[in-house]
């Protein structure tokens, strides 16, 4: 598949090397040759210097024979223009990336697909939205949603009072076959277990589930549900007026933010939210504003280092629910393994996003990037395909993967030994990243 | 996690798996000759045989080795590529051990290298006496050489189409960028292998409509299109004298020198940047001039005899040089020494980077005289603010510095290559000459100095240290000589 990427900034970049891995045609357009040097000679892909909203950097880069067309440059203006072109001059399906929430809204968005722009992203209302549902969730660490709801998929950290520690996972205290452990994370390697496995602690457990057993599981995990009604954000970012704009009326939002202009600004634009003025690194603030008081602590500013640091500060003071908005890819993993809730990552909301737009065209394949090293991924099950011919328990897998779940005719049901798998069904299978096309294998 | 994984300082098992990889190749190109040895009915299919086995044997081995990871960093890919040459040389030499040739392993070893980078420069003697299926082999090394061995794996090996086939892509391509053709690195190596096969094919059909029987036109093809320059018999201008057939050679000699990616290109449809192109510009020029010094020289000196001489024969020998092949005239040591200084000056040039020739490439002088206009005006107007406009395009300063670095180390290598061969015995001005010739991958032989007689002459040492120097000139200084950095080598 020929993918054109316009802008090779952070999303961008990082688009381009994960679709690079996955066997894409990719071609990245950027106005500016030093960005584009290091990644031309590192991955393999084609770069292209030129202005990303040119009739003629467009054509030179054969655009008439694109499958798809990204523009994630920061304006959102250029990237509705450049995509407009591109639609015109023949590129099947174009994203582009944009900022306002206007464009979001069904009726607007009819217009924008008019002038070529089929599928937008707006990376801080996505990352607003798990904000939400990380505080909605706020026992898990990681919540994730297929199908609309009907399978869950949870990441929870377990602390040393869970009853499902130091056992064999054949032999967890369970009845029943509610729910599956897809993957454990422990220091920095990930997973996929077996029945000799064991849950140790402060290992992150992915479980996979079906509504009816969120109880269940939360129960093994030792959590307890909590309401969050106060929220402290600190650092006025975009996410941060994103996540109030939108949430306002669920939540008790205060806002801390060390710029005078830009919390007038706020103050202008959000009338119901609290704004503080002042230096959320500093205790002092953070005692001022009754931080003991509150659920839930945002770290969002612009600063991945400032915002682990300040959610530990308040883990310390005693909020149960703290989220860090960690931008740079390396403190990821590192902020995972330190006691913060829920980490956010524009970067890889934003291409996660971009991923399931390119898998829904490649025929009904869709992957949630969840997983910093594994993969979680929706097969569909061709027609007399491998996976088919026998019950899964006399199949002889290969290790590395797991069949979680299956959904036939919009039903959801978890695999077990039994379950026989037909053609036309959609499977979601876990595996370690690079080994999906091996799996793969199975399935057609 | 990806950012922690523990990487080996050097991925020996994914090294050791290319090569093997890379042999099996070459075993597969060592059907051609066994196949012309079945027809002429010559004792050296079985010796070719033994070779194909061996190299094959030893490729399987390397291929069944299971690498933990497929990583390959940059060093890896330097290593690569030096590596891969070197062994692929001492593979492709097996055959002129065994197949009646009589040559020494230094002999061999230097005639495979020589044929590898498309020097042509040769150490046999009497090529008559030569069996068909050698004759074959030197040209096939060659060809194989030509575009590079590592851009044909890359081409049809997909398990290179990632991240570390890139880094081996830029480590054997010659030219400061690289041009890429299509997104992914194999689909760009089919295409330049696509152009070359196809120009290689037109040009060996051309070649068997005139006298030139069929055996004598895939040779002079492959060689050709390489711009490499071994031939067939000991004087080989002698069935140059035919108009058509050295019509054909210069022409595809020229083509050889062109930029493969431009072909591709206007092959697609892409007329526009082949007019844009300031190297081809540049080319073509360099060779109008050659030809009317060439030719003024020739007329100055009374050589004219017929229409030929004015016209086709310095035109031949303008980019033959130029384009790296290092065909030569018959009567080119009557031509003086003002033909041999305005061959030098063509040897150092060579023709457009990514092709097949050698040399310093043109590219790279263009960037260092329009750099060095900038300069001068300078001079005059402290405060203007330049740059060097290739292709209609301003260069970044750090390519001119890359540029000026190459240059500086080409110089070094050069003095360093001719100062040894004068210790081992050589005469002064062959050695500089022949280190010059070797570097740029021209591979003139010594008559023209006067030391007489084919490479054979050059005492056993030399032909190891022309022998590095050619491989440090094809893959472009670095690639070689950072091996030998002990930067390289710190963890």
């Amino acid at each position: 598949m020929k993918i054109v990427i316009a802008g090779a900034g952070e999303v961008g970049t990082h688009l381009a090397k994960m679709l690079s891995n996955e066997d894409q045609d990719i071609i990245l357009i950027d106005s500016d040759q030093s960005r584009l040097d290091v990644i031309d000679s590192n991955y393999n892909l084609m770069t292209w210097n030129g202005s990303t909203s040119s009739f003629e950097s467009m054509r030179d880069v054969g655009i008439a024979n694109t499958d798809l067309f990204i523009a994630v440059t920061p304006y959102e203006t250029r990237n509705i223009t450049s995509c407009c072109i591109a639609k015109n001059l023949g590129a099947k399906k174009t994203v582009a990336r944009i900022d306002n929430n206007e464009f979001l809204i069904p009726e607007n968005g009819e217009i924008l697909k008019k002038m070529g722009a089929d599928f937008l992203i707006y990376p801080e209302d996505i990352a607003a939205d798990q904000i939400a549902l990380a505080l909605a969730h706020n026992w898990a660490r990681y919540w994730g949603e297929l199908h609309n709801g009907k399978l869950l998929m949870i990441g929870v950290k377990c602390h040393q009072d869970s009853p499902l520690l130091d056992h064999k996972l054949k032999d967890l205290p369970v009845t029943g076959h509610d729910f599956h452990v897809l993957a454990i994370k422990r220091n920095n390697e990930t997973i996929i277990p077996g029945g000799n496995d064991e849950i140790r602690r402060d290992d992150i457990v992915y479980f996979i589930t079906t509504p009816p057993y969120i109880q269940e599981v939360r129960d093994l995990c030792n959590k307890r549900k909590r309401v969050i009604k106060k929220a402290l954000i600190m650092g006025g970012s975009r996410i941060a007026m994103r996540f109030a704009s939108q949430y306002h009326d669920k939540f008790h939002i205060k806002i801390i933010d060390n710029n005078r202009e830009n919390c007038e600004n706020m103050a202008t634009a959000l009338p119901d939210c609290e704004i503080v003025c002042g230096d959320g690194r500093d205790i002092e603030v953070l005692r001022e504003n009754n931080i003991y008081q509150y659920d839930a602590f945002l770290a969002l500013t612009d600063y991945s280092e400032t915002n682990i640091l300040s959610c530990l500060t308040a883990k310390e003071f005693g909020v149960p629910k703290t989220v860090a908005d960690v931008e740079n890819l390396q403190f990821v993993s590192q902020a995972e393994n330190l006691n913060i809730g829920t980490i956010i990552n524009k970067k890889l909301l934003a291409s996660s996003h971009i991923f399931k737009i390119l898998l829904d065209a490649d025929e009904g394949n869709a992957k949630c990037l969840a997983l910093a090293d594994a993969e979680v991924a929706e097969l569909a099950v061709k027609e007399g395909a491998k996976i088919t011919k026998a019950p899964v328990k006399d199949l002889h897998l290969p290790f590395g993967m797991t069949l979680a779940a299956v959904v036939r005719d919009e039903e959801c049901s978890l695999v077990s030994g039994m379950t026989h798998i037909q053609g036309g069904d959609y499977v979601v299978v876990v595996c370690l990243t690079g080994t999906i096309s091996k799996i793969e294998k199975w399935f057609n | 996690m990806p950012f922690f994984r523990h990487k080996s300082f050097i991925n020996v098992r994914m090294l050791l798996r290319v090569i093997g990889w890379l042999l099996l190749i070459l075993a597969l190109f060592m059907i051609a000759p066994c196949v012309t040895g079945l027809i002429y009915g010559e004792h050296s299919t079985f010796g070719f045989l033994a070779c194909m086995g061996v190299t094959a044997g030893c490729g399987m081995c390397m291929v069944s080795l299971r690498p933990k990871s497929r990583e390959m960093g940059k060093r890896e890919a330097i290593l690569l590529t030096a590596l891969t040459w070197v062994i692929l040389s001492l593979f492709g030499m097996l055959p002129f051990l065994v197949c009646g040739t009589h040559l020494s392993v230094t002999d061999a070893f230097f005639e495979t290298m020589s044929g590898f980078t498309t020097t042509g420069a040769t150490v046999l003697n009497s090529l008559s006496d030569v069996p068909h299926s050698i004759l074959l082999w030197r040209c096939v090394v060659q060809w194989i050489g030509g575009l590079g061995i590592i851009l044909f794996t890359l081409a049809v090996v997909p398990m290179l189409n990632y991240q570390g086939g890139m880094q081996l892509f830029n480590a054997e391509v010659t030219g400061i960028t690289h041009d890429k053709l299509r997104p992914r690195v194999s689909y760009t190596a089919q295409g330049l292998w696509l152009v070359y096969i196809c120009l290689t094919t037109l040009l060996v059909v051309l070649l068997s409509f005139s006298e030139m029987d069929f055996f004598d036109a895939v040779c002079y093809g492959l060689s050709t299109m390489s711009t490499g320059g071994f031939s067939n018999s000991d004087m080989p201008v002698v069935e140059m004298d035919n108009l058509y057939i050295k019509t054909l050679l210069l022409v595809f000699m020229f083509l050889g020198g062109v930029n493969f990616a431009l072909l591709y290109k206007t092959v697609r449809g892409d007329g526009k940047s082949v007019l844009k192109n300031d190297a081809l510009k540049w080319y073509v020029g360099i060779i109008l001039v050659c030809y009317l010094l060439l030719t003024l020289n020739v007329v100055m000196r009374g050589l004219v005899r017929d229409a030929s001489d004015v016209t086709i024969d310095p035109l031949f020998q303008a980019v033959s040089i130029l384009s790296s092949t290092g065909l030569t005239e018959p009567d080119f040591s009557d031509w003086g020494p003002v033909a041999v200084i305005v061959l030098i000056v063509m040897m150092v040039m060579g023709a457009c980077a990514g092709s097949t020739s050698g040399g310093a490439k043109i590219d790279r002088f263009i960037i260092l005289f329009k750099f060095l206009k900038n300069e001068f005006f300078k001079m005059m107007h402290p405060s203007a603010v330049t740059t060097v406009c290739i292709n209609g395009k301003g260069t970044p300063n750090t390519i001119v510095m890359k540029t000026l670095a190459f240059l500086f180390l080409y110089i070094i290598v050069i003095m360093a290559g001719g100062t040894i061969l004068v210790l081992d015995g050589m005469p002064l001005k062959d050695s500089f000459f022949v280190c010059l010739s070797s570097i740029s991958n021209t591979g003139l032989g010594t008559d023209i100095t006067g030391l007489g007689g084919n490479y054979a002459m050059v005492p056993g040492f030399c032909k190891w240290v022309l022998s590095f120097i050619m491989l440090v000139g094809r893959l472009e200084l670095y690639t070689v000589l950072l091996i030998f950095v002990p930067s390289f080598w710190k963890k």
